[in-house]
């Protein structure tokens, strides 16, 4: 025993110098680092890819990278930005903001990505876009749907110039989704969602959107993770008879819900923003005795180039891809690259002007940025609308816009 | 040899971590030494509660998160300066501090980690759940998105953060390691290791309890304002339990009720996992069997280990007889 | 059927299900004294393994339960010799332990079954007196939880339950009566884990399968297991369900979002008017 503890009491000593290791590693492996990575590829564009990959948001950042890499490879076979290839490199923002920031920081500095594409909450975009600024990167967003980044772009253009939304923003998402209600001829629907800050506010903009089309909301209820209290919110959309119950979550929690409506509303239609939901195994085991709606970015059969997208994906992932956070990071980096070729530079300040002023044409239809950089989404001409389908036991069907 | 090199070692980590920036590393890097070096003070904030007092805390996040929050609406809602805004701040989260002291003061053992659990959710689902405010660009601010410090710069350059956060470390610290070695520090100890014979002593246990839980809490409260000013914006993870788990994550590891301990495993576990860049997955895989490898061979932590070796191995000399053996805290004089 | 009372008998089935997370928790922190946080990763193993068999055609909650049970209950024996036994006596050591071993089961269950959440079919509910509805999963939660806590309780009153409630009570007198109280405690830290695993299996129809699925949980169970203290299996299973009908009542009556808080808060006043807890808990150094 004494001699176990004799070698014990000379820890304190190799931990120390273990720890000067470290940090000394540290230093010699970053001093070369910058310079000689970037001379090992030469004539290679790099894409700085921001998801979350481990935690609770590990689904959808798993499946944002996933397009991600598919739509760099479509790139590059298609020859690239003036013969150049496209690589990505990946950083896992773990759904925190300071983590996002740390590893936008890394992409930007070590890697030295060329542009930025991500993140995937709306509070690690937040903080990406603070990077991105700071650094003058491009920063194409895909998903996070906050006002807060749009409105920065428009009060402080000359500093967050760099910062294109390419997914919808919540008054349009509630647009399209008006623009649909009213196509189903429903009066009055049932509102559930996360209670987080982003489903508060789609809540609010859908009943102003929704007014205006003469359709009210009946119920609405948000559930805290900790406790989602699924069955007594079932109970009561279900008491209030709306016409159909929209899910505002793109969670796993959507799942759960819907399984826990369907047992006390068997004929009641529901219809989800997108996202987990999307997924064809996960809609296998919801009963479809009442239609289930999804809204897509695209879905197979919107356009050749859709249908081309979903079976690339499949092939590649061995599942269709949900169409929400798949979809819109693939259409940011085919609107990156699409603006790299046109400008011919890959220099912000030639990227940026291309970026703002030109239109590009993606998967879910052609996309242009308006004063805010915020992609031209909605119901009206000349915008992207969407897609929203219906599961039938083979499959999904596009039901709304009409073709 | 460990006596005459007291002190030292320490002085020799500063030294070189003050050398790091001018190394010529990259801007990440000095980010995630920034990050480390608040995690670190926060990690020792736990300690003065968790581990000097004994009252092991699972709500550590809430003065974090409420200095966070105060720090980021003082100076974007209400326009105060920064300086006064972090003032109040640590203020508020001392109070916090007070509060939950003066609740948790009456219980023992499990049901204080329950109840500062409890507060901690609580908090973090209201900063979660809601949207209080309207900020200035007509949408609301709060909820998962939190709230943005106004700063009176824009882009700190990375060196400058690295060297305010060591700086601010080393203080805390420092502050943190006199006050446990102090007469409270002393009581404190005693509380943690026997409240029946403290208070047999004449001991006010609650007032002592509470006396820890403020001083902790204004530290994580320091350090919460200065987060969230190294992030720019408070949010609700700032309150979160994975947070308060990070915390007494890092004391385990260290050792608790060493202070050095936990700042120490606070540092290297931060920088190693977030520094080295590794694939999510192997991070995550190694970050957990680093944890149970850790645990399992040093399970008072890997200070409070080896100075409870330390200690064994004098008294078996004959040396620090009046130790005594058992609970792996040997207190004092050890460092 | 009135959907007060229809929310109400979902609050009796959300408790069971607490209670069935909670039965494992109590009965390693009675044995061995130790807060287990991987209970929630043995859960969510369940509903990875019942997933598993659903795919491959065998969708009877019986053998998935089954099946989990064992592949736990040999995780759990591992885990239990070789991690928890040797740093007992640091109690602090081990809840952070058993969430680092958490974590690296949510990783693992993420790098095999993929991040994206799985189903299982849920099966219609059965229709009760007066149009109630009984959710399938919330009947079997129920009675499982029941059956396995009158089980635990049962076994500490007779004769084989005798060295559990012995080593519970003073080990000690156990070891000096000859028991192996190391052995003891690993196969109880692998019966438990079993008992997750099981209740895992067995509830996983009701929501979806994620790597993740077994944190929200874990919190509740063990804010019921703390309150209530092992010693009293009564305790564990009403508060479990009064806990269950008080967040399903603020859910309908008040409002969803601050179900859980009300459910914390409701603990937190308990906690104010009772310092000493429910019941007292004995043998407890940390």
């Amino acid at each position: 025993m004494t001699a176990r503890f004799g070698s014990l009491h000379r820890l304190p000593l190799v931990l120390l110098i273990g720890t000067a290791a470290v940090f000394l590693s540290t230093i010699l492996c970053v001093s070369p680092g910058g310079p000689a990575l970037a001379a090992s590829l030469p004539g290679t564009l790099k894409i700085g890819v921001l998801a979350p990959l481990s935690g609770p948001y590990a689904a959808g950042g798993t499946s944002f990278v996933q397009a991600a890499t598919l739509a760099v490879e479509q790139a590059n076979a298609e020859g690239g930005v003036s013969g150049r290839r496209v690589e990505i490199a990946v950083g896992d923002s773990q759904g925190r903001v300071d983590v996002a920031k740390a590893e936008a920081l890394r992409l930007v500095s070590r890697e030295k990505v060329s542009a930025l594409v991500g993140a995937y909450l709306s509070e690690e975009t937040i903080g990406v876009m603070e990077v991105a600024a700071a650094h003058r990167t491009v920063l194409i967003v895909p998903v996070a749907a906050t006002a807060e980044i749009t409105d920065k772009v428009r009060r402080d253009h000359a500093r967050y110039r760099y910062v294109f939304r390419v997914g919808y923003s919540l008054p349009q998402w509630a647009e399209m989704i008006s623009a649909f209600l009213s196509d189903r001829k429903v009066r009055r629907y049932g509102f559930v969602g996360a209670g987080i800050r982003w489903n508060h506010e789609l809540a609010g903009t859908l009943e102003r959107m929704a007014a205006a089309h003469g359709i009210t909301p009946a119920y609405s209820a948000f559930y805290s993770a900790g406790n989602p209290a699924f069955d007594p919110i079932a109970v009561a959309a279900a008491a209030a008879s709306p016409d159909i119950v929209i899910l505002g979550d793109p969670g796993r929690n959507s799942v759960s819900f819907l399984k826990r409506l369907r047992e006390v509303a068997p004929a009641l239609p529901v219809l989800s923003v997108g996202g987990a939901l999307g997924d064809a195994r996960l809609a296998a085991s919801i009963p479809l005795s009442a239609p289930v709606y999804v809204q897509a970015a695209a879905w197979r059969g919107v356009s050749p180039d859709a249908t081309a997208y979903v079976e690339r994906y499949e092939q590649r992932y061995g599942a269709p891809p949900v169409g929400y956070s798949d979809t819109l990071p693939y259409d940011a980096v085919t609107v990156l690259v699409a603006a790299w070729r046109t400008a011919g530079s890959v220099d912000s300040a030639v990227v940026v002007p291309v970026l703002e002023f030109d239109a590009f044409p993606g998967v879910a239809g052609t996309y242009r940025f308006d004063a805010a950089h915020q992609a031209r989404w909605g119901a009206g001409p000349g915008t992207l609308h969407g897609t929203f389908v219906r599961w039938e036991r083979d499959g999904a069907r596009i039901v709304f816009p009409p073709r | 040899m460990l006596p005459s090199f007291r002190g030292g070692w320490p002085a020799a980590g500063i030294g070189l971590l003050l050398l790091f920036p001018l190394s010529s590393p990259d801007a990440f890097f000095l980010d995630v030494f920034t990050t480390g070096f608040l995690l670190a003070a926060f990690a020792a904030s736990w300690d003065v509660v968790g581990g000097i007092a004994g009252q092991v805390t699972l709500g550590h996040a809430l003065p974090f998160g409420a200095a966070a929050y105060a720090c980021a609406l003082l100076t974007s809602l209400a326009g105060w300066p920064l300086p006064l805004a972090v003032a109040a701040a640590i203020l508020l989260a001392a109070a916090v501090g007070a509060g939950v002291g003066t609740l948790s003061a009456p219980l023992s053992g499990p049901f204080v980690a329950l109840l500062t659990l409890a507060l901690g959710e609580i908090a973090h689902e209201a900063a979660a759940g809601n949207t209080f405010f309207s900020g200035p660009g007509g949408y609301a601010w709060g909820g998962e998105g939190g709230i943005p410090v106004a700063l009176p710069w824009q882009d700190a350059p990375p060196f400058a953060s690295y060297y305010v956060a060591l700086c601010f470390l080393c203080l805390a610290s420092f502050a943190m390691l006199r006050f446990s070695r102090s007469g409270a520090g002393l009581i404190l100890r005693a509380v943690a290791g026997s409240p029946i014979t403290a208070q047999a002593s004449g001991v006010p246990i609650a007032r002592f309890k509470r006396l820890a839980f403020t001083v902790g809490s204004a530290f994580a409260g320091a350090t919460g304002a200065g987060f969230a000013i190294h992030v720019g914006r408070a949010t609700a993870t700032d309150l979160s339990l994975e947070l308060s788990f990070q915390a007494a994550t890092f004391a385990a590891v260290g050792g608790r009720g060493t202070i050095v301990g936990p700042v120490v495993a606070a540092l290297v576990l931060h920088v190693l996992f977030q520094g080295l860049s590794l694939p999510p997955a192997a991070r995550v895989l190694l970050y957990a069997l680093t944890l149970m490898v850790t645990l399992r061979f040093f399970p008072g932590g890997v200070v409070g280990t080896v100075r409870e070796a330390a200690w064994r191995v004098r008294w078996k000399n004959g040396t620090g007889s009046f130790r005594r053996r058992g609970r792996g805290r040997p207190g004092e004089g050890g460092s | 059927m009135s959907p007060l009372s229809q929310v109400l008998l979902d609050g009796i089935f959300a408790g069971g299900t607490y209670a069935l997370m909670a039965a494992g928790m109590a009965l390693i922190l009675g044995v061995v004294k130790v807060i287990n946080l991987s209970h929630g990763a043995f859960f969510t193993l369940g509903a990875y393994v019942a997933y598993a068999l659903a795919e491959r055609g065998i969708a009877h909650p019986g053998a998935a339960a089954l099946l989990s049970a064992a592949i736990a209950f040999a995780f759990g024996v591992f885990l239990g010799k070789s991690f928890v036994n040797p740093i007992r006596s640091h109690p602090f050591a081990l809840p952070v332990g058993t969430l680092a071993c958490a974590l690296l089961f949510e990783q693992a269950a993420q790098m095999v079954w993929g991040p994206h959440p799985l189903s299982i079919e849920t099966g219609a509910p059965w229709v009760g007196p007066g149009g109630l509805l009984i959710r399938r999963w919330g009947a079997i939660a129920f009675l499982s939880s029941a059956a396995l806590l009158a089980g635990l309780k049962g076994l500490l009153a007779t004769r084989p339950g005798l060295p559990l409630r012995l080593i519970a009570e003073d080990e000690e007198i156990a070891g000096s009566l000859g028991m192996d109280v190391e052995a003891i405690r690993y196969l109880t830290f692998g019966g438990a884990c079993a008992m997750a695993a099981a209740a895992g299996a067995l509830l996983s129809p009701s929501g979806a399968v994620t790597p993740t699925m077994g944190r929200a949980p874990l919190i509740l169970s063990l804010v019921v297991v703390i309150v209530a203290g092992m010693d009293s299996i009564g305790a564990i299973f009403l508060l479990s369900i009064g806990l269950g009908i008080l967040g399903n009542a603020c859910a309908y009556l008040l409002s969803p979002q601050w179900s859980y808080v009300a459910l914390l808060a409701a603990v937190s006043l308990l906690l104010a008017a009772r310092p000493a807890g429910i019941v007292v808990l004995a043998g407890r150094s940390d």
